[in-house]
C-alpha cells in the first residue's frame, strides 16, 4: 500500500546521486526535475483518495536494530501537507533553473544544489508519513541540514555563511528541545511508537504540559514564532529567492504539521493550552508584521511576514483548541478550518512574493526598497504577479488571504465562549487580526509601490530583462491558484476538508460550507464587479492626453524626492517606536545659513535580537565578574557542580508522575 | 420585500449627493454664507464625466483602474450596510468582515495610484491614510464585536438594530456611537482629521492622494467618497433609530432623518473644530479604539452583573 509511496524515496535519492554525477548543468537540473516529477506523482496518486476521505494507509516495517519496527502511516493530514509540499518543491525546482543560469554561465557547478533540493522533497515524505520518532527526527534533521546548504549557495560572502550558521544553530536549538520531549516520552512510554506517544499523551498525566510546552517551543522555533524567529529574516535576505520561497513557505510548514500531529495525539487539550496558541500566535502576528512596516530589504520584509502568517494559523489553531476544550464543534471547525487553509495560502502567496523578488534581485541585483523604484515599466509581468500576491498576503478579498482569515474571524468573533470574558479576550483577539490586517495591507502597499511604481529612485541603477520563463511559470501557477482559491473558496474546502474530519467536529462538519457559500458568491460578484471596473478605467484611459505629474508649482524636482520606504513608515514607526529600535546616524544642517551638507539615515533593527544581545551583552559581563571572585581551582567544581545541577533538574521533570 | 429593496436602491443613487450637499450647506450657513445648492455634487460629477482625463507620464495602467475599482468597492460595501436600518440588499454570516475589507482594497487602490504618479505630495498622502486606517480597523472590530456579542447576532445589520430591544446597558451604545463617528471622520476625510477644502498640501490627507486625478477619474471618486460618506452616515443613524430592525415605513423615515442630522452634526463638527495637528490624529483616532473597548467590556460587566 504505502510501499508505493515509499518508492519515490529512492526516486528522489536516484535523482540527486544523477545530478551530482552527470556532466553538465542542463542534464542535472533536468535529472533533478524529472525525479520530483515523477515522486509528485507517485504521492500525488496514492494520496489523492485520502484527500477525498479514503480510509489511512499503513505499513509496518522490521527494523531489528536499534528498535523493533518502523511504522509509516499518512492519514489526511500528512496527505493534505504532502499533496503540495512536493509539486511546490518541484516548482522551486524549475524556477532554481532560471535563476541561477547567470551563475551557471560563469561556471558553476550546480549538481549539489540540486541534489539538496530532493533531499529536501524527500525530507517531506519522511516527516509526513513516519510514525517513529527517531525516524521523524531523521527527516527533520536532513531538511534542516539541506535548508541550511541551500541557504549558502554563495558561500563565499561571509555575511551569508552568517546567517547559514544563525539558522543552523537555532533550529538546532529547537532539535535540542524536540529531543529532550523525545526522550521524556521515551522514558514514560519505553517506544518511539507516535501511536504510544499518543496514548500516554491523552492520559492525564501531570507531564502533558511540560511535554506540550517542549514540543511547542521546538516547532514554534521550526516555524520561525516571535519571539523565536530572529534567524529567519537573516537568512531569506541570504538565501537564492527560490530557497528563501520554499523554506518559508513550505519547509517550514513541517514544523506547523508536527504540532497538528502532536495535537491530533494529545486529544481533548486543556483551556489553557488553546489560551497560550491563540496568545502565542496573536503575539507572533503582532510583532511580525510591525517589523514588516519599516523593513527597507524586500527579502527580510517578506521573512518576516511569515512570522505574522503563522502567527495568524495559529490564532486559528488556537480557536480550534479553545472549541474542542469548552466542546464546542463549530468553534473547532472554523479554527483548525482557517489555520489549516491559511497554511495552504502562505504557501501559495509567499512563495509567489519571494519569486517576484527573486526576479527584481535578478534585474536589478538588488532588493533594497529605497534604491528601486519605477520597476512596473521594465518588470510589467513580474509587476503584476507581486501585485496579486501582495494584495492575497493583505488579506484582501477576492483573493485566498481573505477566505482563511474570514474564517479565523468566524471563530473568535462567534461568542461562543463559556464565559463572558472569555467572548471579551477572543473579540480582543479580533481586533488585533484587524490590525495586524491593515498594517499588512499598510507595508506591502509600502513595499509593492516602492519597487515598482513612481519612477527609479537611483536613476544610476541598470535595471535587465524581465524574467524568462522558467522562472515565470511557478509563479503564474500560484497566482493563479491565488485567485482560484480566492473566488472558488470550496476549492480550499476540498483540499483540507479530509484534513480537518480528523478533529472532533461531527455534529458540524456542515459548519464550512454554510459559511463560505454566501462568502463566495460575494467574492465572485466583487471579481466581476473589479473586472469590468478595470476594463472600463483601462479603456477611456488609453485615449487620454499625457503630461508631466502635478509638481504643486515646483517643477525642479529630481526622482531622489519621492517618497522613500523609511518615509513611508515614518509615522508608524514612531507611533510604536518602542517595539521598531531603529539605528538613526545623521548629521543635520545646522544654523540658519548651514555649511556643511547633513545627512540622515535610519535603519531598523530586530527588536528582539538587539535585547538579547543587550541581555547577552549584561549577562557575560556579570559571569566574568562573578567567575572572577572564585579562586582558580574551585571553578572547575562549581563547573561540574552547575552540570550534576542540570542534569538532577531534568530527572527531577522526567520522573515526576512516574 | 421587492419594494424594500427598490426603496434601498433608490436611497443609495440619491442619498450620497443629497448628504455631501447638506453638509456643505451647513458650512456655508455657519460661516455666514448662502452656499452651494444642495445637489451641486451632481453638476459636478456630470461635468467631469464629460470631460477627458490627463495622466501623468509615469503613471501605469494601474492609474487608470484605481479610481473605477474604487467605486466599485463603495457601491459593494453600501449593498452590505443598512440604509433604510433594516435588511439590506445582500447580506450573510460576518459580512462586516467582509464589509472591513472590501473598505481596505478600495483604499490600497487610493493609496497605490498615489504612489504611482512619483509624487512626494501623494506619496505623503498615502502613508498617512495608511497609518490612520490601520488604528481604525481595530476599533471598527472592537465596536461590530461588541455589538454582535450583545445582540447575539453576526450580520451588520442585525448587529447594528437589536440592541435597542436586547435591554443593553446605554454604555455599550455609545460608546459605540463615539467609535463609529470617529471611523465615519477618518474615513471619509472630515475635520477635525481632515480638511476636505484644505489647499495647503503638506496637511492634507485624502485630497492630496488625488492631486493627478482628472475628467472621469476624479468623478469616480468623489462619487466613491460620497458613497461612503453616507454608508457610514447610515451606519451611526441605525445605531440611534429607536425603530431600527423593524424594517417599516417609520424605521425608514427615522433613519434617513437620523441620516441627514449625522450630515448636520458633521458639518457643524466642521465648522467649530479646528483641524488636529497631524501628529495627534493617531491619538485621536485612539479614542475610537478605546470607545471600542469600552463598549466590549461594558457587554461583559452587563453579563457579569446582577440582572
Amino acid at each position: 500500500m504505502t510501499g508505493s509511496l515509499l518508492l519515490s524515496v529512492p526516486v528522489l535519492l536516484v535523482g540527486a546521486a544523477l545530478s551530482l554525477g552527470l556532466r553538465s548543468n542542463g542534464a542535472r537540473s533536468a535529472a533533478a526535475i524529472a525525479s520530483q516529477a515523477i515522486a509528485a506523482a507517485l504521492v500525488l496518486a496514492r494520496v489523492a483518495p485520502l484527500l477525498r476521505g479514503g480510509e489511512a494507509l499503513e505499513i509496518v516495517w522490521p527494523w531489528p536494530t536499534p528498535i523493533d519496527s518502523m511504522a509509516f502511516r499518512v492519514d489526511a493530514l500528512g496527505a493534505f501537507f504532502l499533496a503540495w509540499s512536493l509539486p511546490m518543491t518541484l516548482l522551486g525546482t524549475i524556477y532554481a533553473v532560471g535563476y541561477l543560469r547567470p551563475y551557471f554561465d560563469r561556471g558553476r557547478n550546480g549538481g549539489s544544489h540540486f541534489a539538496l533540493l530532493n533531499m529536501v522533497a524527500l525530507s517531506f515524505v519522511l516527516i509526513y508519513s513516519v510514525q517513529n520518532a527517531l525516524v521523524f527526527l531523521l527527516g527533520w534533521e536532513i531538511a534542516a541540514l539541506a535548508a541550511w546548504l541551500l541557504v549558502i549557495w554563495d558561500y563565499r560572502n561571509q555575511k551569508i555563511r552568517f546567517a547559514g550558521f544563525n539558522y543552523l544553530i537555532s533550529t538546532h536549538v529547537g532539535l535540542f528541545v524536540l529531543v529532550a520531549a523525545f526522550m521524556l516520552l521515551h522514558s514514560k512510554t519505553d517506544s518511539m511508537d507516535f501511536a504510544v506517544f499518543g496514548k500516554f499523551l491523552s492520559s492525564q498525566d501531570p507531564t502533558r504540559g511540560t511535554l506540550f510546552l517542549l514540543l511547542g517551543a521546538s516547532f514554534a522555533l521550526k516555524s520561525a514564532f516571535f519571539p523565536f524567529h530572529t534567524w529567519l529574516p537573516r537568512a531569506h535576505s541570504a538565501a537564492p529567492a527560490h530557497i528563501s520561497a520554499l523554506m518559508s513557505g513550505v519547509i517550514h510548514k513541517a514544523g506547523l504539521f508536527a504540532f497538528l500531529r502532536f495535537t491530533l495525539l494529545m486529544g481533548r487539550p486543556d483551556e489553557w493550552m488553546g489560551w497560550s496558541v491563540l496568545g502565542f500566535g496573536a503575539l507572533s502576528a503582532f510583532f511580525g508584521v510591525l517589523s514588516t512596516s519599516a523593513e527597507r530589504d524586500l527579502k527580510r520584509l517578506l521573512g518576516y511576514s511569515s512570522t505574522e502568517n503563522v502567527g495568524i494559523a495559529a490564532m486559528g489553531f488556537g480557536v480550534g483548541y479553545l472549541g474542542w476544550a469548552w466542546g464546542v464543534p463549530a468553534l473547532t471547525v472554523c479554527g483548525f478550518g482557517g489555520g489549516l487553509l491559511h497554511v495552504l495560502n502562505h504557501a501559495l502567496f509567499k512563495c509567489l512574493l519571494f519569486y517576484a523578488a527573486g526576479a527584481i534581485y535578478r534585474a536589478a541585483h538588488t532588493v533594497d526598497l529605497e534604491r528601486l523604484g519605477g520597476l512596473a515599466r521594465r518588470l510589467p509581468r513580474t509587476s503584476i504577479l507581486f501585485l496579486i500576491g501582495s494584495l492575497a498576503i493583505s488579506a484582501l478579498p477576492p483573493l485566498n488571504g481573505f477566505v482563511s482569515e474570514f474564517l479565523i474571524y468566524a471563530g473568535l468573533l462567534a461568542g461562543r465562549a463559556p464565559s463572558s470574558q472569555g467572548s471579551v479576550v477572543t473579540i480582543a483577539a479580533a481586533a488585533a487580526l484587524a490590525f495586524v490586517g491593515a498594517v499588512s495591507a499598510l507595508s506591502m502597499t509600502r513595499a509593492f509601490g516602492l519597487t515598482f511604481l513612481g519612477v527609479p529612485r537611483e536613476p544610476g541603477l541598470h535595471v535587465g530583462e524581465d524574467a524568462p520563463g522558467s522562472m515565470l511559470w511557478p509563479m503564474v501557477i500560484h497566482a493563479a491558484l491565488v485567485v482560484a482559491i480566492g473566488v472558488a473558496p470550496d476549492l480550499g474546502i476540498a483540499a483540507i476538508g479530509a484534513a480537518l474530519r480528523l478533529f472532533p467536529i461531527e455534529s458540524s462538519a456542515s459548519t464550512l460550507p454554510a459559511l463560505l457559500a454566501p462568502l463566495a458568491w460575494a467574492s465572485r460578484a466583487l471579481a466581476g464587479a473589479l473586472l469590468v471596473a478595470g476594463v472600463i478605467g483601462w479603456r477611456r484611459g488609453r485615449a487620454a492626453r499625457r503630461s508631466v505629474t502635478w509638481g504643486c508649482g515646483t517643477t525642479a524636482t529630481s526622482s531622489r524626492m519621492q517618497y522613500t520606504g523609511s518615509s513611508f513608515s515614518e509615522q508608524f514607526t514612531r507611533f510604536f517606536a518602542s517595539f521598531l529600535p531603529s539605528l538613526r546616524r545623521e548629521r543635520l544642517p545646522e544654523g540658519p545659513f548651514p555649511q556643511q551638507p547633513g545627512h540622515l539615515s535610519t535603519h531598523h533593527v530586530d527588536a528582539v535580537e538587539r535585547r538579547m544581545f543587550e541581555v547577552l551583552g549584561h549577562g557575560e559581563n556579570f559571569i566574568a565578574q562573578a567567575f572572577d571572585r572564585i579562586p582558580e581551582q574551585p571553578r572547575f567544581a562549581f563547573a561540574a557542580g552547575l552540570v550534576a545541577l542540570v542534569i538532577i533538574g531534568a530527572m527531577v521533570v522526567g520522573g515526576v508522575g512516574r | 420585500m421587492m419594494l424594500t429593496r427598490l426603496a434601498n436602491v433608490a436611497v443609495l443613487v440619491v442619498m450620497p449627493f443629497v448628504l455631501t450637499g447638506v453638509i456643505n450647506r451647513v458650512k456655508s450657513l455657519w460661516s455666514g454664507r448662502k452656499g452651494p445648492p444642495v445637489l451641486q455634487l451632481v453638476h459636478d460629477v456630470r461635468r467631469l464625466f464629460r470631460k477627458s482625463s490627463v495622466y501623468s507620464t509615469t503613471t501605469t495602467p494601474l492609474f487608470r483602474v484605481a479610481p473605477y475599482v474604487f467605486l466599485a468597492t463603495a457601491v459593494g460595501s453600501a449593498l452590505i450596510a443598512p440604509l433604510l436600518g433594516s435588511t439590506p440588499l445582500a447580506s450573510f454570516q460576518l459580512d462586516f468582515v467582509w464589509f472591513a475589507y472590501v473598505w481596505g482594497l478600495g483604499r490600497v487602490a487610493i493609496m497605490l495610484a498615489a504612489l504611482d504618479t512619483g509624487s512626494s505630495f501623494e506619496g505623503m498622502g498615502a502613508a498617512r491614510e495608511a497609518v490612520f486606517s490601520s488604528l481604525l480597523e481595530p476599533a471598527l472590530f472592537l465596536v461590530t464585536g461588541a455589538l454582535s456579542l450583545v445582540g447575539g447576532r453576526r450580520t451588520l445589520h442585525e448587529a447594528l438594530a437589536p440592541h435597542l430591544h436586547a435591554g443593553a446597558p446605554a454604555l455599550v451604545w455609545g460608546a459605540a456611537v463615539v467609535a463609529m463617528l470617529i471611523v465615519l471622520q477618518v474615513e471619509a476625510a472630515r475635520m477635525p482629521v481632515d480638511d476636505p477644502t484644505t489647499h495647503l498640501e503638506l496637511t492634507m490627507v485624502h485630497e492630496v492622494m488625488i492631486l493627478d486625478h482628472s475628467g472621469p477619474d476624479l468623478a469616480c471618486i468623489h462619487l466613491g467618497s460620497a458613497i461612503k460618506l453616507f454608508v457610514g452616515a447610515s451606519i451611526v443613524a441605525t445605531l440611534l433609530n429607536p425603530w431600527a430592525g423593524s424594517g417599516g415605513a417609520a424605521c425608514a423615515a427615522a433613519n434617513l432623518a437620523l441620516t441627514l442630522a449625522a450630515g448636520v452634526v458633521i458639518g457643524t463638527i466642521e465648522s467649530l473644530v479646528a483641524r488636529l495637528k497631524l501628529r495627534s490624529v493617531p491619538q485621536y483616532i485612539v479614542i475610537a479604539l478605546a470607545a471600542g473597548s469600552v463598549a466590549l467590556l461594558a457587554t461583559v460587566w452587563r453579563a457579569g452583573g446582577p440582572e
